[in-house]
């Protein structure tokens, strides 16, 4: 009987592989991409419903039309991988706006950013990838929604969990040293808007020009991800002929000055720009306004010291990381000391020797 | 050669890390220039005079002087010179007493050019004055200067400070100055990961300290502490409002042990409090949410909590539903002196948008609240983090220092309470007009005990209201908000910042404390009004669990009356209604007031209900309206302690076994509701 029933299966699958391929001789067959955003039922329960993966999930293998991209520039988050998707309805593009900031998408775009470490040894088997959580931002007619989905065990499905949570990651580093995250935050939905906003209306954050215009290797080959976008159809194909672009942070190649500059636009900016979360405060970090030291905090009196030593009356003190409130705040993870205020509960070692290495650089105050 | 002059090297290099090393080689020295070749002896300067606290790790170094000038002297130490170039990032302390038992004197650390130090003191003849550099920023070798200059007598601060460090008070968080053991003397609990410390004060200021485990993982209080007897069990409690969730320690019947009781919900907490909403007696607590709207902890009676969303949870009442939060510094006061607790709430947001609004709810004395920014002319875009209020011109009513914390939308606001419910700005020439610093902590106290409450802000200054509408700044190195609270005993109060205690040293001015111990109330009269009355007019004070930003501060009332040497009376309006007066109290002492102890005999505080016979002998019969259906009857004595809880029977209860004397009667009707009344037993 069993066996009756495996030989009939075969039989159904073959017939349809035969009728599919004969079908694609006999017209132009256009493959269809899976993905499924219907703006009247997003955030779906699962992660699954969406189809914006090929086989199994946890490959994070992008289906049809789902286009992996990365910024120049990474927010640190406890030192967790990511890999970031974008997705839009077919037919709709992208349009620029500026270098620095975030492409306007159309309706029904969704942006897909999984969070995982390699090689975690508090799972089963141990060794193998986690894939924690993954956060959508969908685009509706009305604007901007969150969708926050945290992975199962067996790390076959993702459901919608909106209220936050923590959980503890143990992973072996690049150089097998065991590292541990005992509070990993997965956020709530109010952590989200916190960052990506932009005068309360939320906002994505990585997705600008200035964080796109480098090569990103494609299965397909090595391509700038702007053109990329364009060729695909998912940019208007009418950018300036120079775009002014962050780089990344560990390329030792670009100056100490972009590399410092990148690293705060994509860490801090959300929140220390004009009409951001603390505009109250006097840094500007975004890339487009630390040319000017000043907005960097150079020379800059802190403006708040409650709770701080009168040492860091600076927030950066040229060639004396200690008397500066930049590298306090990043080198602490005290919690209510510490910058940025979401995203981390460790202390970015690689982003603070950076930080050490510019603020040494730097020319004393006049 | 070559040998001769490593060894005259060598024999150099000795003396010099030798002779000064430690405090107890102190090298005397006059007037003059001084060469320290390196900061590297091992005698490392404690206590700390100087700012930016002790030295972290093993690294420390000093270098030690000692000075004994042959007059009285103006003298100023300085590395700011020319032969320091460029100028080094140097620190010194001056110590008076002797080496193992030194007392700051004066000190320095960033009063120079690029943070070269510079201070300047008197001395006086044959006194010997230690002299010590440290390390704290850099061993490198430099040049000062001791200068004598003519003795200017310097003239004499409001109220000066000492500090202490109590080795001890090392909790990761030394927030909170408040009784913890009932005997109402402010100690000091510190909180750390499993573990509570309590600083109990004894007689003189002394402190013994004992560890409560505390199993689980609580929250811990990042970002604000407060404390109150929500469990009604006499001892204080904690609320911990940490960055994702709200966790509270609360105490067993007898204060030897604490539980763990974390709340799930999401909770970016601000600044916390404990009130009672619902004016049922028993504490519920609330929460600043900094990106929604705020929650708050309802009481069942029996201390247990059931959590609130404004806005969000049915039911719940509305006490900020900003949906983007900004609630950073909320403080519960009775603005409209209608006697009960109305909650204002300091905001802060950047961006275009509306949440950095301040906030003023009104109690509608059922539990619900109205908000009345706008009436009130207190909705305000001031980027404010806590906001200080109490009756700074002694009129009445509780006026407010609205308390920037970043310039961006505003400076600092004073507004007088017009006492109709509304607000009138009165900051032009008072003093917050001119005033440049910043703070997300601002608190109102009479720190100097002249009668008139001062404020603390930013700046390392206390704001002196000077009783004439105007506040003037004098500067106090180091000083912060931090715990608050009477640590000695003394009448004047201290400050805990993390495990320096700054002890005020009294001036002549007198003061009274008052501290108070509920029935119907909750246990320490959080939302009572304490009034006190004499030559000097009226003055009013709040209990308050939860000022400022951050910190816990006594639940004490505190006085000061200046020259005055009576006081003709204090009030005390308890949350519950009952009004106790006490006539001619003692001054310059604590004065404990149990809730209805001073209620005459046979005076009603209410006409819901009648005792009688009243002295009782046997049986105290209790006649009740129509409408009331007494339930239970609990009887204390006037210290507060409960004697007596009994079902009521028949309309009476049995007071046979009671001692003679007069008692506290608390009855509860059948809606939980309770009522006071006071009897003899003869």
């Amino acid at each position: 009987m069993k066996k009756y029933y495996a030989l009939a299966l075969l039989f159904t699958a073959l017939t349809t592989i035969i009728i599919s391929c004969s079908k694609s001789d006999d017209e132009q067959y256009i493959e269809v991409s899976p993905v499924r955003v219907d703006l009247t039922q997003v955030p779906y329960a699962k992660l699954s419903d969406y189809n914006f993966f090929d086989g199994p999930m946890k490959n994070q293998k992008p289906a049809l039309d789902v286009l992996i991209y990365e910024p120049a520039s990474a927010l640190f988050t406890d030192y967790a991988h990511k890999k970031r998707f974008v997705w839009m309805p077919k037919g709709t593009k992208a349009t620029y706006d500026g270098d620095g900031k975030t492409l306007i998408l159309p309706v029904g775009s969704a942006i897909i950013k999984n969070f995982y470490y390699d090689n975690v040894q508090n799972v089963t088997p141990v060794g193998s990838t986690r894939i924690i959580e993954t956060r959508i931002m969908i685009r509706k007619t009305t604007g901007w929604i969150f969708a926050e989905y945290v992975w199962n065990a067996a790390q076959t499905e993702a459901y919608l969990d909106m209220a936050g949570s923590n959980t503890t990651v143990e992973w072996k580093d690049e150089n097998n040293i065991v590292r541990v995250v005992d509070n990993y935050r997965i956020p709530s939905e109010q952590q989200c808007i916190t960052c990506h906003k932009f005068n309360e209306l939320p906002i994505p954050i990585g997705i600008k020009p200035q964080n796109l215009n480098h090569n990103y290797t494609y299965t397909s080959g090595s391509k700038n991800q702007l053109a990329k976008w364009i060729e695909v159809g998912y940019l208007d194909n009418n950018l300036p002929s120079t775009i002014t672009s962050t780089v990344d942070y560990n390329d030792t190649s670009k100056s100490l000055d972009l590399r410092v500059r990148s690293y705060l636009d994509i860490n801090c900016a959300h929140c220390h720009q004009t009409n951001s979360h603390c505009d109250y405060r006097p840094m500007r970090f975004a890339f487009s306004e630390t040319t000017n030291l000043a907005n960097m905090g150079v020379c800059v009196d802190t403006q708040d010291m409650a709770d701080f030593p009168p040492a860091l009356g600076k927030i950066v003190n040229p060639n004396n990381i200690n008397r500066s409130m930049l590298h306090y705040r990043l080198n602490t993870d005290n919690e209510s000391f510490r910058m940025p205020l979401l995203g981390r509960t460790e202390i970015h070692t690689e982003g603070v020797a950076l930080i050490e290495q510019w603020i040494n650089s730097l020319s004393p105050c006049p | 050669m070559k040998k001769i002059t490593f060894i005259l090297t060598l024999c150099l290099f000795s003396s010099w890390s030798f002779a000064q090393d430690t405090c107890a080689s102190s090298l005397p020295i006059t007037a003059g220039l001084h060469v320290v070749a390196a900061v590297n002896g091992t005698d490392i300067p404690s206590p700390i005079c100087a700012d930016n606290g002790v030295i972290a790790g093993t690294n420390g170094r000093g270098e030690w002087y000692s000075y004994t000038p042959t007059q009285n002297y103006t003298v100023t130490i300085t590395t700011n010179i020319t032969q320091n170039n460029p100028l080094r990032d140097t620190r010194f302390h001056v110590y008076t007493g002797t080496c193992g038992n030194l007392t700051c004197y004066a000190g320095d650390d960033d009063s120079g050019a690029n943070y070269s130090s510079v201070d300047s003191f008197n001395v006086i003849a044959g006194t010997t004055y230690i002299i010590a550099f440290d390390n704290r920023w850099s061993s490198t070798g430099f040049t000062f200067q001791l200068t004598e200059g003519p003795f200017v007598p310097t003239t004499p601060q409001r109220i000066t400070y000492t500090t202490q460090n109590i080795p001890t008070v090392n909790s990761s968080y030394n927030l909170c100055v408040v009784d913890m053991n009932g005997d109402r003397k402010d100690d000091i609990a510190g909180v750390s990961a499993n573990n509570l410390r309590i600083h109990y004060q004894g007689t003189g200021g002394t402190f013994t300290n004992s560890d409560f485990p505390i199993a689980n993982t609580s929250n811990m209080p990042s970002w604000s502490l407060a404390a109150g007897d929500y469990n009604k069990d006499g001892y204080n409690d904690l609320i911990l409002g940490g960055q994702q969730a709200v966790t509270f320690w609360k105490s067993n019947s007898t204060g030897t042990a604490y539980t763990n009781e974390s709340f799930s919900q999401y909770v970016f907490c601000q600044r916390t409090n404990f009130v009672d909403l619902n004016n049922d007696g028993n504490l519920d607590a609330f929460s600043c949410h900094d990106v929604d709207p705020n929650v708050y902890f309802m009481n069942n009676g029996s201390g247990v909590l059931t959590f609130y969303q404004s806005g969000v949870t049915p039911g719940a009442t509305t006490m900020g539903i900003h949906t983007e939060g900004g609630n950073y510094g909320s403080i519960f006061v009775d603005y409209d002196n209608d006697g009960d607790q109305d909650l204002f709430i300091a905001k802060c947001r950047g961006g275009a948008g509306t949440a950095k609004f301040n906030e003023m709810h009104r109690n509608n004395g059922n539990g619900t609240f109205t908000d009345v920014s706008v009436a009130a002319n207190l909705y305000d875009p001031i980027q404010t983090w806590s906001s200080a209020w109490a009756d700074y011109d002694n009129d009445g009513d509780l006026d407010i220092v609205v308390g920037a914390s970043s310039t961006a939308d505003g400076n600092h606001k004073y507004m007088r309470n017009n006492g109709n419910s509304t607000f009138t700005d009165i900051t032009s020439g008072s003093g917050w007009d001119t005033n440049t610093s910043t703070s997300i902590e601002h608190v109102a106290h009479d720190f100097d005990n002249d009668g008139f409450v001062d404020v603390l802000g930013g700046g390392n200054k206390i704001m002196f209201n000077l009783g004439n509408g105007t506040f003037a700044p004098a500067n106090y190195s180091g000083i912060a908000v931090g715990g608050i609270g009477d640590l000695n005993d003394d009448g004047f109060l201290d400050f805990l910042n993390g495990s320096t205690v700054r002890y005020a040293v009294p001036n002549t001015n007198n003061w009274v404390k008052v501290s108070l111990q509920g029935i119907a109330s909750n246990s320490y009269g959080i939302g009572a009004r304490v009034e006190i009355y004499g030559v000097f007019g009226k003055q009013i004070r709040e209990i308050h669990s939860g000022d400022g930003f951050k910190y816990m501060s006594s639940l004490n009332a505190h006085f000061g009356i200046g020259a005055a040497t009576a006081i003709t009376q204090i009030i005390i309006r308890w949350p519950s209604g009952t009004v106790d007066t006490i006539n001619n109290p003692a001054i310059n002492t604590r004065v404990n007031v149990v809730e209805g102890s001073t209620l005459a005999v046979g005076t009603f505080a209410n006409s819901e209900f009648s005792v009688y016979p009243n002295p009782a002998k046997n049986v105290l019969n209790i006649k009740s309206n129509d409408s009331i259906t007494m339930k239970n009857a609990s009887v204390y004595d006037l210290n507060g302690k409960l004697i007596l809880s009994s079902s009521i029977v028949n309309d009476s209860i049995n007071v046979d076994a009671l001692s003679t004397g007069s008692y506290i009667l608390i009855l509860k009707d059948s809606n939980e509701k309770e009522y006071t009344q006071k009897f003899l037993k003869e």
